[in-house]
């Protein structure tokens, strides 16, 4: 379980998270949701370490984030919304063994999960293709094989929908439903768009850097969701 | 826009030059490099030939090679123009100087070409090892120089939508303000683009210490390779 208590964050001056608390119980699919700077990719990256809380802390399984971050960030995968930046290396299976090697797994073993992940994700085609050559879509998914190979527990998708046109916005959030149900991966959605919210069990709503609500999608009221400036 | 990206970047090719090991032509590139600003007259010409030969034994498309470098054409009479300006009576001199640079340029674009980011870095940390004595990672030696190369398509695309942006809004590139607001504009991107890189390494466990998964093995043509430079060097020498 990742378990977020009394979380402080701030750039600067600017205090960006007011003291958060929430819960992200394994083979859970939780989407946060709020309006552009209310602190949802903050928050994100405060769950597997890339950010360290000013007040408080986050625990992953019972490791902290500020103290044994390698940890944490093995059980947290992380699919950033600038999935061209996530990608390391320019051929495609070579940027999915990446973490594998960090990892320090052997040669054969990261040969056989790289071929494993891309074929689960129907992309062994994009194998030896340069990511600079690749669509959009393609890109996001050779992201997500990167993390996906390094078998994490949950993984936080920062709005994996904004940069994609509406097929493969359908594509990608079946994909991560998949992820939830078939391999009990405990999801973290980010995203401002509600058709996201589909398949999300629970919605985290921020609205200025605080939680304003946090239960069941069914819960959520229209009147909270006006409040977050999300519809008029 | 989208061929200039082609620079610097891996393309799959069955090609003798593509199944070398990357620490053969690291280390070919590096000594090719030193030999040519060591030679001059009809020893270029040789030289030339030898580096024709191997765009040829990498399967470039030499069409697309010529537009690729276009980037460079530009800082190449730049060179010429100086010469021209500031030193005319040295001009042969002056072109014998850029012919070398370029020579360097399409040496580079053949390793770059024929050697994917990774097996760089493997060759890299291979051949680093011994500066572990002075407290250096050979691993982030490795990672800086692939990182580097991975971004400049990124680059290319980030100017281009800076470009765009000052464009839609009437701005002119013949006013020096305009080229400063496109400079910072363009800086800034690309430290928010290394910086996101950043987060996405740490992300993925990003080890210093950690090795290379791909092994390198020396084969016979690359025993071969490294005898035909070695004859080049020599027959430039003597001659």
């Amino acid at each position: 379980m990742i378990e977020v208590n009394n979380v402080s964050f701030k750039y600067e001056d600017e205090i960006v998270l007011k003291n958060i608390s929430l819960k992200i119980k394994e083979g859970s699919f939780t989407a946060v949701i709020g309006s552009n700077g209310c602190g949802k990719t903050t928050l994100a990256k405060h769950l597997n370490g890339i950010l360290t809380p000013a007040k408080g802390d986050v625990i992953v399984d019972g490791f902290s984030t500020k103290h044994s971050s390698f940890e944490t960030r093995k059980r947290v995968g992380f699919v950033f919304q600038n999935f061209e930046d996530q990608l390391v290396y320019s051929i495609a299976d070579e940027d999915v063994a990446f973490g594998l090697e960090n990892l320090g797994i052997g040669a054969d073993e990261i040969k056989r999960t790289v071929n494993e992940t891309l074929r689960s994700l129907k992309i062994e085609n994009l194998q030896k293709r340069n990511v600079n050559t690749i669509s959009q879509g393609q890109k996001q998914l050779v992201a997500l094989a990167g993390v996906l190979a390094m078998n994490p527990k949950y993984i936080v998708f920062d709005e994996p929908t904004t940069m994609l046109d509406v097929k493969n916005k359908k594509n990608i959030l079946k994909m991560i439903y998949d992820l939830n149900k078939k391999n009990n991966i405990a999801i973290v959605l980010v995203t401002n768009v509600l058709d996201d919210l589909k398949y999300a069990d629970r919605i985290v709503l921020m609205k200025e850097g605080r939680v304003i609500f946090n239960d069941k999608k069914l819960a959520l009221k229209k009147r909270l969701l006006q409040e977050a400036g999300l519809i008029d | 826009m989208i061929k200039q990206l082609n620079f610097g970047q891996y393309r799959h090719k069955n090609s003798l030059i593509h199944l070398l090991d990357p620490r053969v032509k690291i280390l070919s590139v590096l000594f090719l490099s030193i030999l040519i600003f060591t030679i001059s007259g009809y020893e270029i010409l040789i030289f030339t030939i030898f580096v024709i030969i191997l765009l040829i034994l990498s399967k470039i498309d030499l069409m697309n090679l010529v537009f690729n470098l276009k980037v460079f054409y530009s800082f190449m009479l730049f060179m010429l123009i100086m010469y021209l300006l500031f030193a005319r009576n040295q001009i042969q001199d002056g072109l014998l100087v850029i012919w070398r640079f370029f020579m360097v340029i399409l040496l580079s674009y053949v390793l770059t070409y024929s050697t994917t980011l990774s097996m760089l870095i493997a060759a890299v940390e291979k051949l680093a090892i011994p500066l572990s004595l002075f407290g250096v990672k050979p691993r982030n030696i490795g990672v800086l120089i692939s990182a580097t190369i991975r971004f400049i398509p990124v680059m290319f695309v980030n100017a281009s939508r800076a470009k765009d942006a000052i464009n839609s809004r009437l701005g002119s590139f013949k006013e020096v303000k305009t080229v400063k607001i496109f400079m910072v504009l363009l800086l800034e991107r690309m430290l928010k683009s290394a910086s996101n890189l950043a987060d996405a390494m740490y992300s993925r466990l990003y080890n210093e210490d950690a090795k290379s998964s791909l092994a390198l093995s020396m084969g016979k043509y690359d025993y071969i390779s490294v005898t035909s430079i070695l004859i080049l060097a020599l027959i430039l020498i003597i001659y």
